[in-house]
């Protein structure tokens, strides 16, 4: 593993970039470099910066102020062709695959080999075939990429950079759609590029990640460079305050008193998805659902919003028997749902804050056909409040939200629906660490004032700072029950992959940063 | 960056169509004096008016992301409708038959889309060869004639002589429309479905409740349009109204209501419909033979659906494709 340090002179060096838009200044005097060799993380927070900072690379922005220097020289990049022409590859967040093309296809897109005017099929196989050796990767270079699952067309972006002869690769926040052992191939990837003495500009928010594969870390700050370090100068709590700007509070789960029993589930089963799940969840308690993707666990959420069929079992709500007619159903019973997927299935992002909140509750605030336009404002000032929804008026559109404020307002929808029991999935996924933290602690707030949340997430240290138990599925049974004290990441993935202690470990280098350098 | 793009964008759109408006018309004032005659520009407002009411329920189907293709074959088969039932029931209860006859069309379109789970566009493009075969088949594919029964011109009468009565209902449907949009429940339902349905139906919505109700007004609006149409002409066969579809979309998509979904602006609607008559209005005056209205009407709706698009245009995208 390189040292920072003896990676010799930068091959890119950003120097004094400002980037002005109309009205923001969104990069304002950053210096960055990157070496051979090295990988050097960027990070922030959403609107930090760092975007920008990628395109100036890319050559699709231009700096207003500032030079870039690739192996000492200066350049300007007006187009993203001559970045890639100066060895800069940059593999955006969305991928720029052509899904019904071959990866072979792909990765020569534009530099086709030739033989006459006929495409030389040959030779572009077997020089894919060579740069997936050199990767150590396995990719059939004859299979369209709509066939691989997205982890696999990140490696194929990957190999088209390497092929490209990239010296510079910049990956915008690689592993967002990735599981988690996905995430560890590519992170031994970015390793081994490192190695073999690319330059790798590693852009993410995800801080385990980025303790694990970088030499160096900068962190940018409302457009400003806050800090480059070493990785071993940094500890993640120094770099979370550069990034927030303030220091953290690392809050510990309050103490819970669980009332009554609100929810019972008996034998509650979907089809093959989900099986067997039965539990009690009691008012002012947290039920944590684990388990790998395809595990059942989000399934068994869908199911209990009525979102699947309920195909065995029985749900009771307060006593009652609930009938599962669907979402609507679910809601007029007191059930909230946060959904998972926040753009695909949580907000309307054409609709007003307001109009968002209170799409839920409109038959309560009614008066003959019209709405109610004070009631409807009264609902707004109350769980806007409550939940600290910042806004700059309340007729603003939802897309115009950050990540965080747009989960607050699907939190406050379900809110309004006087929900007892609060279906949360993956409440944080995608979300600034400001904005975690703090919903973190709306989460607190709202099981002291006696609501029941079931909580699934993929992100254990969620499960372990919110869950005062917590189901581990495995597929599509739950596989036993962890009480707060045995939640431990070993303990859950013993029980989601069925494994022996010591081997389940394995899987979990990534979360731990000292392992990955260890591996 | 984006943000900034956006206000003026959104500037741009709020104001372009009642700008383009106020061009066309000075424009055509300048080269045709006949055009600022008043008995010219009521004629305007009418013809306007004919293709407004259905394009007022064509926006409320493009704004909860769907579209109705139908409405040309819906507003012949309820003019021939309404124009059968007259002789023998008299205008008002012809009226209603037209207009029930719509509403079953509308109805019909939303219970195919939701239960049979349809794309709007092949559902409704189906209904539209449909609905033309019934007419056909119900009026034997001859014409109905209304010589001498003056009770169905109350449908193109003037109030106080004046004002055309296609101009009046237009008015009427926009102020009721208006207040269902912005005061109801429905109307917040329609956004919510056209902005996000998977995430409407998520919090509550019943969502097929919503597309058959919106369809179901798109058929009643193409019913009186073509309830009016046969009125004027005292006609009323299985080929009339042919291509108002294409015009209703046209005079929505001109004036302002983006395509995606989730945003409705039922003036805009009127405008490009007086945008589009204004125009075909003076092209006439201007001895400018028929089929170049066609053109005109067709390089209207580009350069509206370029600005309209432009709405989720990306630079970032666009110059990545570009390389």
């Amino acid at each position: 593993m390189s040292v920072p340090g003896d990676c010799g002179p930068p091959l890119l060096r950003a120097q004094g970039i400002s980037r002005r838009f109309p009205g923001v200044l969104a990069l304002d005097n950053v210096d960055f470099d990157v070496s051979p060799g090295e990988v050097h993380a960027l990070v922030g927070e959403n609107g930090a910066g760092k975007s920008t900072l990628i395109n100036i690379m890319a050559g699709v922005y231009q700096p207003s102020a500032g030079t870039l220097e690739v192996k000492g020289r200066r350049m300007v990049l007006p187009n993203p062709a001559s970045a890639q022409q100066a060895g800069i590859n940059v593999i955006f967040q969305e991928f720029s695959l052509i899904p019904d093309l071959s990866v072979a296809e792909n990765i020569f897109l534009n530099r086709e080999a030739t033989r006459g005017l006929r495409i030389d099929w040959d030779t572009m196989h077997r020089r894919t075939a060579e740069v997936c050796r050199l990767l150590q990767i396995e990719l059939d270079p004859k299979v369209a990429v709509r066939e691989l699952p997205v982890a696999q067309q990140q490696l194929v972006e990957i190999a088209r950079a390497l092929a490209f002869d990239a010296q510079v690769v910049v990956m915008d926040e690689p592993t967002a759609a990735l599981s988690e052992v996905e995430i560890d191939r590519l992170l031994q990837l970015v390793r081994s590029l490192a190695d073999r003495g690319v330059a790798v500009v590693y852009v993410s928010h995800k801080l385990g990640e980025v303790f694990g594969v970088a030499d160096r870390i900068t962190v940018l700050r409302d457009g400003k460079r806050i800090l480059t370090e070493p990785r071993s100068a940094l500890t993640e709590e120094q770099v979370v305050s550069a990034m927030v700007g303030r220091e953290l509070v690392h809050t510990e789960c309050p103490p819970r008193t669980p009332g009554k029993v609100v929810l019972a589930v008996r034998g509650l089963g979907s089809g093959k998805a989900v099986r067997n799940v039965s539990f009690e969840l009691r008012a002012g308690e947290v039920l944590g659902l684990a388990g790998l993707m395809g595990s059942g666990c989000t399934a068994a959420v869908e199911t209990l919003f009525g979102l699947r069929p309920m195909t065995s079992g029985e749900v009771m709500l307060s006593g009652k028997a609930l009938l599962m007619h669907g979402p609507r159903a679910a809601i007029r019973a007191g059930i909230g749902y946060v959904p998972e997927d926040r753009k695909r299935a949580g907000i309307l992002p054409d609709l007003s804050i307001l109009h968002n909140i209170t799409i839920g509750v409109l038959e309560r605030i009614r008066r003959l056909a019209v709405i109610d336009a004070k009631k409807e404002q009264s609902i707004m000032d109350e769980y806007g409040g409550k939940l600290s929804i910042r806004y700059s008026s309340p007729a603003q559109r939802a897309a115009n939200l950050s990540g965080g404020n747009q989960q607050k307002v699907i939190l406050a929808r379900a809110l309004a629906e006087n929900c007892q029991v609060l279906l949360l999935a993956e409440p944080t996924r995608g979300v600034d660490v400001g904005a975690k933290a703090e919903i973190y602690s709306l989460i607190d707030m709202l099981v002291e004032s006696g609501i029941a949340v079931l909580l699934q997430s993929s992100e254990l240290p969620e499960l372990i700072r919110l869950a005062d138990r917590c189901l581990v599925f495995s597929s599509g049974e739950p596989r036993g029950e962890l009480v707060r004290g045995e939640l431990t990441q070993p303990a859950v993935m013993a029980l989601a992959t069925g494994l022996a202690n010591g081997q389940a470990e394995l899987k979990l280098l990534r979360r731990d940063p000292l392992g990955q350098e260890a591996a | 960056m984006t943000r900034l793009s956006n206000v003026w964008s959104r500037l741009f759109r709020s104001y372009s169509i009642g700008l383009a408006v106020l061009i066309v018309i000075a424009v055509l004032a300048f080269l045709t004096p006949d055009f600022l005659r008043v008995d010219n520009l009521l004629n305007v407002l009418a013809n306007a008016s004919i293709v407004g009411i259905v394009g007022l329920g064509m926006t409320l189907a493009i704004a909860s992301g769907m579209f109705d293709l139908s409405v040309g074959a819906t507003a012949a088969f309820a003019g021939c409708i309404a124009m059968s039932l007259v002789p023998d029931y008299g205008i008002l209860l012809g009226v209603i038959g037209g207009l029930i006859a719509g509403a079953v069309v509308g109805l019909s379109n939303g219970v195919i889309i939701t239960e049979l789970r349809v794309p709007a566009f092949i559902a409704t493009m189906a209904m539209m060869t449909i609905v033309r075969g019934i007419t056909l088949i119900y009026t034997d594919g001859k014409d109905l004639y209304l010589y001498g029964n003056p009770a169905y011109k109350v449908l193109t009468r003037r109030l106080f002589d004046t004002v055309p009565m296609p101009v009046i209902i237009v008015l009427a449907l926009l102020a009721i429309l208006s207040l269902v949009v912005t005061q109801t429940r429905f109307g917040r339902h329609v956004l919510a479905v056209g902005s996000n349905l998977p995430a409407a139906k998520r919090s509550g919505v019943r969502t097929s409740l919503v597309i058959w109700g919106v369809f179901t007004i798109v058929g009643v609006t193409a019913a009186m349009t073509g309830m009016i149409v046969s009125a004027q002409v005292l006609t009323a066969n299985a080929r009339l109204n042919f291509g108002l579809e294409l015009q209703a979309i046209a005079v929505v998509v001109i004036g302002g209501t983006a395509l995606t979904g989730g945003r409705v602006n039922l003036v805009g609607t009127l405008l490009g419909a007086v945008l589009v008559a204004a125009i075909n209005n003076g092209l006439n005056l201007l001895n400018v033979p028929i089929f170049y209205q066609e053109v005109t009407v067709g390089v209207l709706l580009l350069a509206a659906l370029a600005i309209n698009v432009g709405h989720g245009f990306n630079p970032l995208t666009y110059l990545r494709r570009q390389s």
